[in-house]
This record gives structure tokens, sequence and C-alpha cells, in this order.
């Protein structure tokens, strides 16, 4: 277990020198800027319009981060064969997946962190600004809003790397991601819409409100990790809800790191 | 002792739906003793990074076993006392050859004083010593195979296994290669390289082998493959021209 150290420490290195990381802050800090125009323009609600932004701005930049830098570190330890050197080292594979996504989840957490100085920043100006609007406003909601990001940031991570140790290119890796993070979203909102479907008065196939459920269960529920509401309208969030998410993104991201390193074993690297 | 024995080790790959399977090695069978330099020749294809991927578990053999060291090859604790370069070397862009060798190190359980003299050691014997904290992505060709070197040999193996070590290196790279090939028998250590260079061969091996086709042909050591005052050109083509007609290896 030594070895998950080195590993992730060039991976975070590798990482936040690449320049898509800073591309993708330059961009964080412009929609960042906008938000003072924006929330300028709202004629009302100016503090819940600027909590949302902030936290999609956050939210939206770490998914970049995830899409086109994180997959492509292992990605491109695949296509240029550096694992080759990495593994002829006494690293096993199942500590080669597990130092991966230390590194990855690090370079994730710096760079929210990074970013969310700048949104706080935005943040305070504004609520200086327009005191009456944030009545309701509270940093602790903003912060665990954060930590609910990054929490869907690394369990989206880990499943990259489970899709990657079996995929042959990065590109089917991006699809996957992408795909997993677009019904993982939206799996919570079609499951209501199906159960509530006959106070509508309309019929939903039974084989239909199977396949949902089914793949309720399988998908990871990215909606879980959304409280950008109960931040922008000022509403506590249970303490039980932190727990069960906190546990929710462990015990799925363990599984996912596991069934990855058990692919990762059988892989061969010609 | 024996350092590296592969046993009866064949390897198929299977490729996709449409391509045909293709015979990488067929049962092959040597042994390596300790302190010895062996040169693993053969043309283009023939199975010589196949057979060294599996002595590095990158792949694994569809049957037959292979040991370093007297353990087998599947246990990861045994590359603490392997140093690899692989052909064509490709290292992380973004970090510098200093970063790679501290990397290289801890891995294989270094103190971090040992590694910072033993990074400048390598360095210094490789020629990086100016480039250290420059970032891989402005090295040459060369320079990378170099630090590939370095990286193979920071924790003191002792087993090297070099794939085409020479590839891609200028005349001084390739004196510098060859001293530190040398270098590493007078310290007793064991050296596996595979090359298409036959003057290399010649050179710094005690033993070589040729392998054609995936089968080994010929092994043994170099004044016994030479007999009769033939060149290692002419045995290497015969071998060839042989497995081309199908004769016995």
């Amino acid at each position: 277990m030594k070895v998950l150290w080195p590993i992730a420490y060039i991976t975070l290195k590798e990482g936040i020198r690449n320049r898509a990381i800073y591309g993708i802050s330059l961009f964080a800090f412009l929609l960042l800027g906008l938000n003072m125009l924006i929330a300028n323009l709202a004629p009302r609600d100016v503090g819940k319009v600027a909590v949302d932004i902030a936290l999609s701005t956050i939210s939206f930049s770490g998914l970049l981060i995830v899409l086109f830098v994180a997959i492509n570190l292992m990605a491109k330890d695949l296509d240029k064969k550096t694992i080759h050197m990495v593994l002829s080292k006494p690293i096993s594979r199942s500590e080669y997946i597990w130092g991966k996504f230390f590194g990855i989840a690090l370079i994730l957490v710096l760079t929210v962190i990074f970013i969310s100085i700048f949104a706080a920043l935005s943040l305070y100006i504004l609520k200086a600004g327009y005191e009456s609007f944030f009545l309701r406003f509270s940093w602790p909601l903003v912060f665990l809003a954060i930590f609910f990001i990054v929490m869907s940031l690394i369990l989206l991570s880990a499943l990259s790397l489970l899709f990657a140790s079996f995929s042959s290119t990065s590109f089917i890796t991006l699809v996957l991601t992408i795909l997993t993070y677009l019904v993982g979203r939206s799996l919570s909102d079609i499951k209501a819409l199906i159960e509530t479907a006959s106070i509508a008065g309309a019929t939903v196939s039974p084989i239909t409100a199977k396949v949902v459920e089914v793949a309720y269960y399988i998908f990871p529920n990215f909606a879980f990790f959304d409280i950008k509401m109960n931040a922008a309208h000022g509403l506590s969030v249970p303490i039980a809800t932190v727990f069960w998410t906190v546990l929710y993104c462990l015990i799925y991201g363990t599984l996912a790191l596991t069934a990855a390193s058990l692919v990762f074993r059988r892989k061969e690297f010609p | 002792m024996t350092a590296i024995l592969t046993s009866g080790i064949s390897k198929t790959f299977k490729g996709d739906l449409h391509a045909r399977p293709v015979k990488a090695l067929e049962g092959l069978d040597f042994e390596i003793t300790q302190g010895e330099v062996f040169g693993f020749l053969g043309p283009n294809g023939a199975g010589k990074s196949t057979a060294i991927k599996i002595l590095l578990n990158l792949i694994y053999p569809d049957s037959g076993s292979a040991y370093i060291l007297g353990s087998d090859v599947n246990d990861k604790n045994i590359r603490k006392h392997v140093g690899y370069l692989p052909e064509n070397p490709y290292f992380y862009d973004y970090l510098t050859a200093e970063e790679l060798l501290w990397f290289a190190g801890s891995v294989s359980g270094m103190e971090k004083n040992k590694i910072r003299a033993s990074s400048d050691e390598l360095l210094a014997k490789v020629n990086i010593e100016q480039a250290r904290t420059r970032q891989i992505r402005t090295y040459s060709k060369g320079m990378v195979q170099r630090v590939g070197l370095a990286m193979a040999l920071i924790h003191d193996p002792q087993v090297i296994i070099l794939d085409e070590p020479m590839s891609g290196l200028d005349p001084i790279g390739r004196k510098m290669v060859g001293d530190l090939i040398l270098e590493l028998k007078s310290k007793g250590k064991t050296v596996f390289f595979s090359s298409h260079i036959l003057t290399d061969i010649e050179r710094f091996c005690d033993r070589a082998g040729i392998i054609v086709n995936g089968k080994l042909r010929l092994a043994g050591h170099l004044d016994k493959l030479l007999e009769n005052n033939a060149t290692l050109e002419e045995v290497f083509l015969r071998e060839v021209e042989r497995a081309g007609s199908g004769g016995d290896a």
C-alpha cells in the first residue's frame, strides 16, 4: 500500500500541470465574473440566482476536469504505453487503479477549492451590494453544496476508471462517462414521472417501468448530490441526508474501483 | 543461481473478430544464470518483446511459466529486483527527470536520501544532469531513453531487462549504454537485452539466443555460436532462413 502515494502524487502533478486545467479555471472565472453581471440584471431574488450560478459554475468546471483531464490521465497511460514503465515496478494492478484514483481525487479537490475561493468572493461582493436579497443566505449551506459537488465528481471519476479499465479507447471511456452522468442526473425525475403518470391519466407499460426501476438501482444517482436548490433558498439539509449521501458515495465508489481492479487484473498490455 | 527461467511459454494473440490469431511464442525455454549478459536476437515480430513483457507480467502466457530469481513473475515483489527499459519508452510529459526517478525509487521501497544520492549519480552517468528539472515533454527521444535507463537502474536491481536499449540513440548515447552494460556486468548484475544490432550482441554478451517466429532457434555462448569462424550475421541469417523453410531449431 506504500506505493499508493507515489502513484497519486505523480498523477496529481501530471494533471495539475496540464494546460487544460488552466483553461477550465479561466472559464470558471469568466462565469463567476458574469455572475456579478447576471445577478445585477435579475429584478429580484439576486441572492438565489447568484448562489445557483456560483454552484453551477463549480459543478460544470469540475465535470469538465473529470471529462478532459482525469479520463486522459489513465487513457494516456494506456495509449502511450507509459503503463509498461509503471507496472514494471513492484506495483499491483489494484494499487495502480487506487493510486490513480487518489491522484485524480486530489486534483478535483484542489481545483474545486481554487474555483470555490473565487465563487465565494463573487458571492461576498454581491451579498455586500444586495444585502436585502441575501436574508436567507447561509455560508455553511453553500460549503455543504460544494462538498456534495466534490463527492459527485469523485464518484464520477471512479466510474470513469472502471470504464477505462475495459474500454479499448479513451473516446469510449469519455462517452460512457458522459452517458452515466446524464442518466444518473435524470433517473430520479424519470422514476418520479412514471410513478405519478397514472395521476395525470397516462399509462406506462410495465416493461418500461421495470427497466427504469432496474436502471434506478444500477446507475449512480447523481441527483442525490445536487443540493443547489437548498443552498440557493437557504433550506437546511438534514444531517441524516448528509450521512447517507456520504455513505452512498463511499460504497458506490468502492464498488466501482473494486470492479475496475478486477477487470484490470486480467488486462494485458502488449 | 538462475536469474531468469522460462519454461514452455506459448502465447497467441487472438486479435479482433476478423483477424487471424497470431502465434507470438511457441514453447519458449531458456535459462539465464546470475551475472550473465544475455542477448536476445531476432527479426521484427519474432517474439522478443512478447517474451520480455511476459517476464514483467504485462501479458500472460497461454501456457508455461516464467521465473525471475526463483520467484514466479506473477509475484509483484520480485520486481523490486528487476529494472526494465521499454522499447521506445514514453513517460509523463509534465514531470521532470528528478520526479520520475523519485517515483521509481519510492515505489521500489527506497529511502528519500538514498533516492537523492542515486538520482544524482545516475543522472550524471546518463548525462541528463543539466536537464533534471525540465519537463520530459521538452526532451529529445534520446534523452527520454536515457531517463528510462536511469529509472531502470535507480533501485540497484539484480536483473536488468532492456528492450532495444540502443534504438533512437546517437553514437554517443550508444556508447554510454554500452559502457553501462559493461559496468553492470562487472558488478555481477544479470543483463537481458533484446537487439537487432548484431555488433552490440557480439560486444557485450556472454551468451545469446536467436528467436524466429516465436521459437528459440539457437542459444549458447558466443564462441560456441560462432565456431568455424562464422560471423553472428551469418549464423543469424542461416537461422532465419531455416525457420522460413521449416527447418528444425
